[in-house]
């Protein structure tokens, strides 16, 4: 009776210690979910990757608080890529093979980013939510991407300027990198299309002390409006070199990254009248309660960080992962997390415009706002734009 | 056009100049190339600002206190790092000093975080207009700071006992203590008042730069200013800065953007071929 017992015990622990992995996702167990990424916790991009990091570490703990998904606890992995493409790859490399994640939640910065993405594709590890706006990521299966574009930005801003505003003479300074370089060749290949040319093209090379003779050649131009694709510092040295020599004539408007709270409180309150492309509501003051729910959130779990653009990007896209996962199921798997998030149809959130994927569609925003700076924040000055069928449509905020 | 960026150069020239400055005082003394002089400035600029912002002193005397203590901080440095290294070859020291800059960067991170401030300026940024060229109040005070120091230093090692005592231990150090001068308080000394004086460039160009813990990649085309100039001689400092940020400015307002980049160092290039002692050095010439 007891040998019997002792056989029946070893039975059913083979059979369970087989059965158990055959069901299970690598980085997922009965209790908990491991993700990771590689981001900036030092070099140029530190305080962005910092603060995307706040506010994804702030929802992860409201949502595991509120009893976790499906029964399971979010626990994560975050190492330090400093913006280096080849740290990017080793870490990814830790992450899959030694640490074994279920995914991987938003890295951050074009060049680190493209690095990953063969080998996360290679390893069918999910992607999800970069932080960053090029179109090369679109139609890869396991990634899935935030933000508008930086070409379609840029159409934005260029037909809005030109189709409303009448402007014809329009220019750019740019950032002399790839990431400048996505706004300049749109900004060209949209202005020809009207029958207009780049009526000025400036060039600033990253850590640039003067930024004197970009402005000087900017007025000179005679521009109507001048864009800027450039980082929140030499950003606001622009408009800081533009209030010293009286440039009035010449509209001054912020890309979409660069429409921030930083870019104002650097350029030491210069920048009234500026416009810019902005794809997220006010972070401080909006008050819808989406927004209220998002500050109550980080102020609890992250007490010593304000709210700003880059931690509301990655509470935002963390709640946006969370529901993915929800929809996946108890039975999570990598596939299914995929198969869930593009099921995902006009999904409300109250801080961007509803969101859809599908196969084929992992791109979750496609439109921004106009904005004005008045009294040193940025009040909207057009509804939600976008790009339909090749034409600029507007719907309200 | 063309004045407008001679005279913003001329502002961003000096302080490229201030910082070379500090090289050129340390390597006077010393003989070291002193890689973690934009670090020192930074450090010397977040110094400034806390006593601002926290103590809540007026910018003047926030930033000398901060002048103050990025000389302390200089003086420490030499205490910690420089001194153990003493009579190792250059090599190394410079090797030191690079880490030096390293870590100096990871622990004004470390307390003051990574993030970008907006620097109060000493001077007023609104543009007055004179003539056809708009000047600020900031540009031409960062001139008269930078032409004041150089000044200051001609008159300190021309009249007074530590200033000749410097002069003597960079000529020859062995002779310098056998008439009783203290060589490692000179070079201490030397640390102390190069650490200060890049903590003023520091704050001269943090309103422009904004202050992060990045503003250390200024000692760049300070090292090219202070080769432009002439390696080791105070007015060839002041006027490599100058002419460096001159050529810099003039370059981006005329040429194209592809090559408006590489031409300051094509100067610098240039210049030594044509004269290999930089515009004020003076010739060394060894008999055998």
């Amino acid at each position: 009776m007891r040998r019997t017992t002792w056989w029946l015990a070893t039975l059913a622990a083979v059979l369970l210690g087989v059965a158990a992995p055959a069901a299970a996702e690598v980085g997922v167990t009965a209790d908990r979910i491991l993700i990771g990424t590689s981001q900036s916790f030092s070099g140029p991009l530190v305080f962005p990757g910092t603060e995307e990091i706040a506010g994804i570490e702030a929802y992860l703990e409201y949502v595991n608080q509120s009893g976790g998904i499906h029964g399971r606890k979010i626990e994560w992995k975050w190492y330090d890529d400093g913006y280096k493409p080849q740290d990017a790859v080793a870490n990814m490399k830790r992450l899959v093979e030694q640490d074994q994640v279920f995914c991987i939640l938003i890295n951050q910065g074009t060049s680190p980013v493209m690095a990953v993405v063969p080998y996360l594709e290679q390893k069918k590890v999910p992607l999800m939510f970069p932080f960053q706006g090029s179109s090369r990521l679109h139609g890869k299966k396991y990634v899935f991407t935030s933000f508008t574009y930086y070409d379609t930005q840029t159409q934005i801003v260029t037909r809005w300027l030109v189709e409303k505003k009448g402007f014809k003479r329009i220019g750019i300074i740019y950032q002399d990198d790839a990431y400048g370089k996505f706004f300049l060749n749109t900004l060209k290949k949209e202005l020809e299309a009207k029958g207009l040319k780049i009526a000025a093209a400036e060039s600033v090379k990253r850590g640039a002390t003067d930024v004197a003779p970009q402005v000087a050649k900017i007025a000179q131009a005679g521009l109507d409006a001048c864009l800027l694709a450039l980082v929140p510092g030499p950003g606001a040295q622009v408009l800081k070199e533009a209030a010293k020599i009286g440039l009035k004539k010449t509209k001054l408007i912020s890309s979409g990254p660069l429409t921030d709270e930083k870019f104002l409180i650097l350029s030491g309150g210069v920048g009234e009248g500026v416009w810019g492309l902005s794809l997220w509501p006010d972070p401080v003051r909006d008050d819808s309660p989406a927004m209220q729910e998002y500050r109550k959130i980080l102020k609890k779990y992250r007490p010593g960080h304000e709210p700003n653009r880059y931690n509301l990007y990655g509470y935002f896209y963390t709640k946006l992962f969370c529901e993915g996962l929800k929809r996946a199921g108890k039975d999570l798997t990598r596939e299914k997390l995929i198969q869930a998030l593009e099921s995902i149809q006009n999904w409300e959130n109250g801080i961007i415009p509803a969101v859809s994927f599908g196969p084929g569609d992992h791109q979750a925003q496609d439109q921004g706002f106009m904005v004005e700076v008045q009294g040193g924040r940025f009040v909207p000055v057009s509804g939600w734009l976008g790009i339909r069928d090749g034409k600029l449509v507007e719907s309200p905020l | 056009m063309f004045w407008q960026l001679v005279v913003s150069g001329l502002a961003t020239g000096c302080v490229y100049a201030l910082v070379a400055l500090g090289l050129t005082l340390i390597y006077r003394a010393t003989e070291h190339v002193n890689f973690a002089q934009g670090e020192l400035a930074m450090v010397g600029a977040f110094l400034g600002f806390t006593l601002h912002v926290h103590l809540q002193l007026p910018v003047w005397a926030a930033v000398l206190g901060g002048a103050v203590l990025g000389g302390a901080v200089g003086w420490v440095c030499e205490l910690a790092v420089i001194r153990p290294a003493e009579g190792q070859p250059h090599v190394n020291v410079f090797i030191i000093t690079l880490g030096l800059s390293i870590v100096l960067k990871s622990l004004a991170g470390m307390v003051w975080s990574h993030d970008e401030f907006p620097f109060p300026p000493l001077f007023s940024p609104r543009g007055v207009r004179l003539g056809s060229v708009v000047v600020t109040p900031l540009n031409l005070g960062t001139i008269a700071v930078a032409l004041g120091i150089m000044v200051g230093l001609f008159a300190f090692f021309r009249y007074t006992r530590h200033g000749v005592a410097m002069r003597a231990v960079c000529e020859n150090p062995e002779a310098a203590q056998l008439m009783g001068v203290e060589v490692r308080r000179v070079y201490a000394f030397a640390w102390i008042l190069s650490a200060g004086l890049s903590a003023l460039a520091g704050a001269l160009i943090a309103p422009v730069l904004n202050l992060s813990t990045h503003m250390g990649a200024v000692v760049i085309p300070a090292f090219a200013a202070a080769i432009l100039g002439g390696w080791g001689s105070f007015p060839g400092a002041i006027a490599g800065g100058m002419a460096l940020g001159v050529i810099e400015n003039l370059a981006g307002g005329y040429l194209a953007a592809q090559i408006k980049n590489m031409v300051p160092f094509l100067v610098v290039l240039a210049v030594l071929v044509a004269r290999p002692q930089g515009l004020l050095g003076e010739r060394e010439v060894r008999k055998v």
